[in-house]
């Protein structure tokens, strides 16, 4: 991938994260950092191709990261974690696979359609798993706090 | 507390649920609220369970048991309307203000301004554009097609919510749609694939909130409400995916 591609990815994963901030009606700063928060986790998978060539590998560490970033910025904002967490991730929703998986049943083309179809599972997993890991231990670690008080 | 303001209280709290499941809160959210403020007002015993659609609660207080049911239809994904709805029942649970106070508050809530119309329609467009050029895809023409297909998803799906239609067939006529009308760019010759411009479009319209909420709830512990979501995120995919099929089957011949 050139460089001109990346800036246009970046570019574009912020605003169409901007996008939905404004569907979900989200107002003010969190608008923002919402957005940022979209911006950064596909620069962050960006970057992660230069380690890991697998790219379930890099969805499931984005997520991780993503919905760290999302938990904690739910915290200082005093708002529900599902806020973030939705958003930040939706430029890793594999909305790309899907249509390939689904253009290549259409055209009945088995020997495509099985490893696309397999791969967008794993992609989904990967940000699922992702997803899951973060938000037990954020429950886990404040459940700990809770109890100790 | 008497039985009237139990009555009260109770309505006033079903009313917080309510919206809470309508704009999008994870179940096991509503249902901690509503163990939380009820134990705050001094309620012996609470039971409460809610799914997307449904909240049964019943209370019981000084020899008097309570239960009210609402059944919810609609949802409506709005973060702020969850965001004021969590802080209302956190100064519940702490300050537990009076029942003409918390009535004040809930009606301020739903009078919160959104974004206006004109508004979300635009960032349906900007949404289908960025992720045609995330995607791939490179030609200002398919751009173009793209952003205004996506603002004419936005108003097709507005009008499809004011006639409560469906959520399955408002999914299923955008995707139709918006293919037909990528189709229809490829056969006039002003677009050289559909690819980009579907993608962009669809990105609007799958359900990726459902699904992250059915996580958290899964998580959670509340594996009903978990799977309910899961299997209506993968009907609402289908509904997308056969909007598709129809118009490739329809328009996409030639290609």
């Amino acid at each position: 991938m050139s460089i001109f591609d990346a800036i246009i990815q970046i570019t574009a994963s912020f605003f169409g994260t901007l996008g939905f901030g404004f569907l979900f009606n989200i107002r003010g700063k969190k608008l923002v950092w919402a957005a940022f928060g979209g911006m950064l986790s596909w620069a962050l998978f960006l970057a992660l191709g230069f380690l890991f060539e697998s790219e379930p590998l890099r969805y499931f560490i984005v997520a991780i990261c993503s919905t760290a970033y999302a938990e904690a910025l739910a915290r200082l904002m005093k708002t529900p974690a599902a806020t973030f967490c939705i958003i930040t991730l939706i430029p890793l929703v594999p909305g790309g696979a899907m249509y390939y998986t689904t253009t290549y049943a259409l055209s009945g083309n088995a020997q495509l359609f099985l490893p696309k179809a397999a791969y967008t599972l794993e992609l989904a997993v990967a940000l699922s798993l992702g997803i899951v890991i973060v938000t037990a231990a954020t429950k886990y670690i404040l459940g700990l706090k809770h109890k100790e008080k | 507390m008497e039985k009237t303001e139990i009555n009260r209280l109770l309505t006033c709290i079903l009313e917080i649920l309510e919206m809470m499941v309508e704009s999008g809160a994870e179940i096991y959210r509503v249902e901690e609220s509503a163990v939380r403020v009820c134990k705050a007002y001094g309620m012996e015993r609470v039971d409460i369970y809610a799914t997307t659609s449904n909240i049964i609660i019943s209370v019981e207080d000084g020899g008097t048991i309570k239960s009210h049911t609402r059944r919810v239809k609609q949802i409506n994904t709005d973060i702020e309307r969850v965001h004021r709805l969590n802080e209302l029942v956190r100064n519940m649970t702490t300050n537990t203000p009076s029942i003409s106070e918390i009535a004040e508050e809930i009606k301020e809530i739903k009078a919160a301004p959104v974004y206006s119309a004109p508004l979300i329609f635009s960032f349906y467009g900007i949404i289908a554009g960025a992720f045609y050029l995330f995607f791939g895809g490179r030609d200002i023409t398919e751009l173009i097609i793209s952003t205004v297909t996506g603002v004419l998803v936005g108003v097709i799906s507005r009008l499809l919510g004011k006639i409560n239609a469906n959520r399955l067939l408002g999914r299923f006529v955008c995707s139709l749609f918006a293919c037909l009308v990528a189709f229809a760019g490829l056969r006039l010759g002003l677009a050289k694939s559909v690819d980009h411009i579907i993608i962009g479009n669809i990105m609007t319209l799958i359900p990726g909130i459902g699904l992250t909420n059915a996580l958290r709830d899964l998580f959670a512990g509340d594996s009903i409400s978990g799977v309910l979501r899961i299997i209506e995120a993968a009907l609402l995919a289908l509904a997308i995916a056969c909007g598709y099929i129809i118009a490739a089957y329809f328009l996409g011949g030639a290609a």
